[in-house]
């Protein structure tokens, strides 16, 4: 009988599996990341709406104005209606001087002010005429376009 | 002297995997961490001109139409009148105002008017919650169709009524 001296030879590990699932996952994380949300404040608890649907168009120049408070762990309001921009977090009835100065920025960047659309996203527990204050001081500062913020989805009861 | 032939290790040498495979690794990790799980978010468009004086013009805009937001003390809604008829309080009140709206701009594009020439003017309380707001801003402009699951807008121009704080002694400042 014929014996078959086989060469002993070193095993390598199969990479290509690995890799190819890798590369899949690195593709699935990059495109469900989201980068452009960078102006929503996640302090802000905004309400429910299931008419409200992103527009298709996509807004060239916008101001994002995040209305909401400040919330204690177990979700208690501890502070007075603030509006968060830019980093800054100014009391709602002192925003004036505020979007005025935004106002200013925006005429030396040769941006038109009356296309500039404000963007409100407020929380769901902020007085509706705190928001209509808000939406006074943008007119005052020369805004026009105005748009209401809200989550997709049934609306609570 | 001897030299060394070494076959078997020329036949092993390939592209070097393990710098990529980290660098692979990091960006994995990177992604995992930087994640932020979004909730997608919609919009309604108000329409908020400054106030101008009337401008000399052949077309007769349509009056707006009122709708009133009434709130409890502590921000909830009390009721929503339309114009003069009391559309009452509770869960319902929404759909409510949803119908009597679109029987209103129903009878007006039987008249000739468009829909995008309706106007509506909501008037809500100060210390309303926002989310009855946007509820009402919900229930002017349109409708779920049942069948398609799309929505279905009746009215374009939706604006507010400039804000009226309330004085001292709780009655709103006109």
């Amino acid at each position: 009988m014929r014996i078959k001296l086989t060469k002993l030879s070193v095993r390598e590990v199969d990479m290509t599996p690995m890799i190819d699932i890798v590369f899949q996952l690195i593709a699935f994380f990059m495109v469900i990341n989201n980068f452009e949300q960078s102006q929503v404040d996640e302090r802000v608890k905004l309400p429910r709406d299931q008419l409200a649907r992103p527009r298709e168009d996509v807004a060239e120049d916008n101001v994002v104005l995040n209305i909401g408070y400040i919330r204690d762990k177990e979700g208690n309001i501890t502070s007075q209606p603030l509006v968060f921009y830019l980093g800054e977090q100014t009391p709602l009835l002192e925003f004036g001087p505020v979007i005025q100065r935004e106002a200013r920025v925006l005429q030396r960047l040769d941006q038109k002010i009356g296309e500039t659309t404000v963007e409100i996203r407020a929380d769901g527990e902020v007085d509706t005429g705190q928001i209509q204050e808000v939406i006074r001081m943008a007119q005052d500062a020369g805004f026009l376009k105005f748009t209401l913020k809200a989550m997709q989805g049934d609306q609570e009861p | 002297m001897r030299i060394r032939t070494s076959q078997q290790q020329a036949l092993k040498q390939g592209p070097q995997m393990a710098p990529m495979i980290d660098i692979v690794f990091q960006l994995l990790i990177f992604f995992l961490l930087t994640l932020k799980i979004v909730e997608p978010e919609g919009e309604f468009q108000i329409n908020m001109p400054v106030n101008k004086p009337p401008q000399a013009s052949s077309d007769i805009a349509l009056p707006a139409i009122k709708v009133r937001l009434l709130a409890n003390e502590d921000g909830s809604l009390r009721g929503i009148q339309f114009g003069e008829r009391n559309l009452g309080g509770g869960p319902d009140a929404f759909k409510r105002l949803n119908q009597v709206i679109l029987q209103t701009v129903g009878a007006d594009q039987a008249s000739g008017g468009a829909a995008s020439e309706t106007e509506i003017e909501i008037d809500a309380d100060y210390n309303l919650d926002y989310a009855y707001t946007i509820r009402a801003v919900s229930a002017c402009t349109g409708a779920i169709d049942p069948q398609t699951n799309l929505p279905v807008r009746y009215v374009e121009k939706i604006k507010f009524t400039p804000p009226k704080r309330p004085a001292a002694n709780g009655t709103p400042n006109l």
